[in-house]
């Protein structure tokens, strides 16, 4: 269970330092995913397709909902700055999951056992990784999971006045161009404490039950259902649930790939192909933080423009994929960096 | 067995509409050419047109929709295993999942409407689940413009059926402790059962995310669209819905129940009803207004149903708290009626009548006809034939009936009078004649009594199916296969009239239409056309278009596959007399390894 330290969070100023960590936390567990998820062929291992890019789409759900919040008690949610988009390998903002002053450190890895086991260290609900918050190594800390953080975040949030929130609409993103339904305005605390229960649900789902409110499994344990190979199926035992049938996961079908492509930029120093697909990745990325940043400032036309530049990001990754480097008979896949250059 | 048989699974929720609806505007679109009515507008002036046409009055609410019509905060309320409504069952809760796209046959219209979509599950994987893979596109049918007397925003004053069916070959079941999953798949081991069906309500369509459309609304969103961006306004419903059998004989698109109208009372509109054992279940789901934005019902006092025969039969009394709106939700619509033996006699024998105050308001129209194509799409001079079925209080008829098919206002000479054989099958012969649309209203009868053809067509009292008939353009097809021709006369169409695939594909970019040359084929292939992600959305591309696009593809796609075969030969190692190469793979066929991908 990857754990953040408890810091105080009962003013206006306090709980949007911790929101802000939250957006940061929500989308620096994105790039991973993607680079697995994009790694698969298409058309290939269609089950653990489905399941990550569902997970990546909560994920980017929960971002938004966080920056909801964020905008709602008059913040800026920071995405398109360097300070805010996190290096591979590297840790997760914050140090977050890092334990007895060991890093946790996140890799880029293609689709493999490996990409998934690190997916599920990063969702996993219960035996917690601790880990020491960056600033503040010579205090003892006090750690929280992921969800008991968001708990503090909520409580903070339902001790603020009601007119901390901005109960005319700020800057907020609806579900009107993606996420039908799961997407909403925060003008309220009753509305954050509605986005706070939908993030915690699908990301950790209950201890009792992998099974969330919604009747969806958490994301660990949609993982594990990759990593495993095994669907999870509801059974008629102590637990409710048992491991049933192949998922039908071919480790083999994925592009023989780097890990951590940013470490093999001088790899492609004689590659002229390598490098423009690595600057096209770039591009598409850094466009996508652009336009998903004037999204959340005020102009929510702008995360259709986010969608588009996230398509072609896939694409310039799947030629990345497709693209052997001389020499590492390997490819170099998208290494999401922000780039401001290239926006 | 229909929906309105046992057993039963009900849900509850809401579905977002978003289409495009600047080709529902004559001033925008051109049935006859199915393009955009360009008027000599480039694509940014026609975008800007469509824009325009938002806040002044020409009734544009959603330019850059995407079509998507999503399921969403709608799950499974209960269960009809013969007990009554139950909550008790693992099912009861779970998500029912789906997403289409919403399409009208005939955009200028409002009785054409079809959902596209690849799959439908109540539940999820791991769990009591249905997963049932699309096999016919879902069919609207009854439009009811008097639902709602007290919320009359652009059509929110409006309700409609929706239905499909699904083979039973294609159904993923599993109960994993569910008794009416259980109870569904022991019924489709039956060799009558042919799968599943799904009807449900739309109803109470929210415009602009407000209980109050307005001008400003308007204008804010045609302001939002000047600035730049994407900006869809999916108009929301609540939804009533539920799954039963598909027999042999019941039409998989539209209700093959005994189909009761209304007369006069402007709060009542068609129903469907079923002997189902020793009850009479109405279908009510369409039926009976609300009176506002909070969906109470219109208070009719009392309701009587009655078997007209001679003399009549009292079946049942529905109480206002039968049909009012707690019990609709909860009953997505469907009212039972315990019936006794002569009751119950009387029920099969007689056609049906439900009265409000002593007059009546639904009366059974005893032949109801329907059709399994209700939306055909043609090409000029293309022949086409239409299986049609004639159902005799909900069964086959013991004789054969007359069928008048009558095509409304459109250019064939007259109506056309066929008999059905002995099951109440019979087929009609069309012909692709005259660019456009038009309904062919279905009105069987016997005894040498044929009747008056109406004017015009009322979905709520007719059946009918559509027909569209799309433009020959051999001279397209025949165009060399140049980008520019391609643009003008195909791509430009969507690029004009859908702002949306902006976040997908640019349509006016050369350079990455060529990069998706492999996947615009296949999108536009005729055989993706039932899917989801069929391209054009609208379904208006002509086989003229589609033949010269694909030409331009095939070129493209045969250019790519040559610069890659030459590039792998650049690469290819020179014969060596090195014998250490024979301890190495060449990095050449490491490279072939790597499978080639193509996007999808």
């Amino acid at each position: 269970m990857i754990r953040i330290k408890a810091r105080p969070a009962s003013t206006v100023v306090e709980l949007r330092e911790r929101l802000q960590q939250a957006v940061e936390l929500e989308f620096a567990t994105l790039p991973p995913y993607l680079y697995a998820l994009y790694s698969i062929p298409p058309g290939q291992n269609q089950a653990a397709v489905e399941r990550i890019k569902d997970i990546v789409h909560e994920e980017m759900i929960h971002m938004c909902l966080a920056c909801n919040m964020l905008n709602a008690i008059g913040g800026r949610p920071l995405i398109a700055d360097q300070k805010s988009v996190p290096s591979y390998p590297g840790p997760l903002p914050y140090d977050i999951g890092s334990e007895d002053g060991k890093l946790f450190e996140v890799s880029m890895l293609p689709f493999s056992k490996a990409a998934m086991a690190q997916a599920m260290r990063i969702e996993e609900p219960e035996d917690p990784l601790v880990i020491k918050a960056k600033a503040a190594a010579a205090v003892v800390p006090e750690f929280q999971t992921i969800g008991e953080f968001y708990q503090a975040v909520d409580q903070g949030l339902s001790r603020l006045p009601k007119e901390a929130f901005s109960a005319r609409p700020r800057n907020q993103l609806g579900d009107q161009a993606f996420f039908m339904g799961e997407l909403f305005a925060v003008t309220c605390y009753e509305d954050a404490h509605r986005a706070i229960t939908r993030i915690v649900s699908q990301g950790e789902g209950s201890s009792q039950s992998p099974v969330d409110f919604e009747g969806d499994l958490a994301h660990f344990y949609r993982f594990s259902e990759i990593e495993r190979n095994q669907v999870l199926a509801k059974a008629d035992n102590e637990q409710g649930y048992a491991w049933g049938e192949p998922l039908g996961v071919d480790w083999e079908a994925v592009f023989p790939a780097v890990a951590d492509p940013a470490s093999h930029e001088a790899a492609l120093v004689n590659d002229a192909a390598a490098i423009q697909l690595q600057d096209d990745c770039d591009q598409a990325f850094t466009r996508m933080l652009v336009n998903l940043q004037r999204a959340i400032d005020g102009e929510p036309g702008r995360l259709g423009n986010s969608v588009r530049f996230m398509f072609e990001l896939r694409m310039a990754s799947i030629a990345a994929f497709s693209h052997p480097v001389e020499g590492l008979d390997k490819a170099v896949g998208p290494a999401f960096r922000f780039r401001s250059e290239l926006a | 067995m229909t929906v309105l048989q046992v057993p039963r699974i009900y849900f509850r929720g809401k579905i977002s509409w978003d289409p495009i609806v600047t080709n529902n505007l004559t001033q925008l679109y051109d049935l006859d050419t199915s393009r955009p009515n360009f008027a000599g507008r480039t694509v940014a002036q026609y975008r800007e047109a469509a824009r325009l046409a938002v806040d002044n009055g020409e009734g544009n609410w959603n330019p850059h929709g995407t079509h998507r019509s999503t399921f969403f905060e709608t799950t499974v309320t209960g269960v009809d295993r013969g007990e009554g409504v139950s909550e008790a069952d693992a099912l009861v809760g779970q998500p029912v999942i789906q997403t289409g796209m919403l399409v009208d046959l005939n955009p200028l219209t409002a009785v054409t409407s079809q959902l596209f979509f690849d799959r439908l599950s109540l539940g999820i994987e791991g769990g009591s689940q249905i997963l049932a893979p699309a096999g016919y596109r879902y069919t609207a049918r009854n439009i009811n413009f008097g639902r709602n007397t007290g919320y009359q925003v652009i059509a929110g004053v409006a309700s409609v059926n929706w239905q499909t069916s699904f083979a039973k070959a294609d159904l993923r079941l599993a109960a994993r402790g569910s008794k009416i999953i259980e109870a569904f798949s022991k019924a489709l081991q039956k060799d009558e059962v042919l799968g599943l069906t799904v009807r449900f309500n739309a109803y109470r369509t929210t415009y602009f995310d407000s209980p109050a459309a307005t001008d400003a609304r308007e204008r804010t969103l045609a302001d939002r669209i000047a600035a730049g961006g994407f900006h869809p306004n999916p108009a929301r419903s609540l939804v009533v819905g539920v799954v039963g059998l598909w027999c042999e004989g019941e039409p998989a698109h539209v209700p093959g129940d005994r189909f009761l109208v209304g007369g006069d009372h402007p709060l009542v509109s068609s129903a469907y009803a079923a002997v189902d054992g020793d009850s009479l279940v109405l279908d009510l789901s369409n039926s009976i207004s609300e009176t506002g934005f909070d969906v109470e019902k219109a208070d009719l006092g009392t309701l009587t149903v009655t078997a007209r025969a001679c003399p009549p039969v009292q079946l049942g009394s529905i109480r206002y708290e039968d049909y009012a709106r707690a019990a609709y939700e909860k009953n997505s619509g469907l009212v039972c009626l315990p019936l006794d033996a002569a009751q119950k006699a009387a029920a099969l024998s007689a056609d049906l009548e439900v009265s409000a105050g002593g007059t009546p308001v639904l009366s059974e129209r005893r032949f109801h006809a329907c059709a399994d194509t209700p939306n055909v799409y043609l090409e000029a001079g293309d022949l086409h034939s239409v299986a049609l079925h004639v159902l005799d209080r909900g069964k086959p008829p013991a004789v054969p009936v007359k069928l008048t098919v009558a095509e409304v206002g459109g250019p064939a000479l007259g109506p056309v009078v066929v008999s059905t054989d002995a099951r109440g099958k019979a087929s009609v012969e069309l012909k692709g004649v005259q660019k456009g649309e038009w309904d062919q209203m279905l009105l069987p009868w016997q005894d040498d009594s044929p009747p008056e053809v109406p004017a015009q067509l009322d979905p709520t009292q007719s059946a009918y199916f559509s027909v569209r008939t799309m433009p020959t353009d051999d001279e397209v097809a025949k165009l060399p296969p140049t980008w520019e021709n391609v643009f003008a006369q195909v791509l430009r169409n969507w690029n004009a009239l859908a702002p949306c695939m902006d976040n997908w594909l640019r349509l006016n970019d050369r350079q990455q239409c060529e990069a998706y040359a492999p996947l615009l084929k296949r999108l536009t292939s005729r055989s993706e056309f039932e899917r989801f992600r069929y391209m054009p959305v609208t379904r208006d591309l002509t086989t003229g278009e589609r033949t010269l696009l694909h030409r331009w593809c095939d070129a493209v796609i045969a250019k790519q596959v040559k610069a890659k075969a030459e590039a792998r030969a650049a690469a290819a190692p020179q014969p060596q007399a090195d014998t250490q190469a024979d301890t190495k793979v060449p990095s050449s066929r490491k490279k072939r390894r790597i499978r080639e991908a193509r996007p999808e």
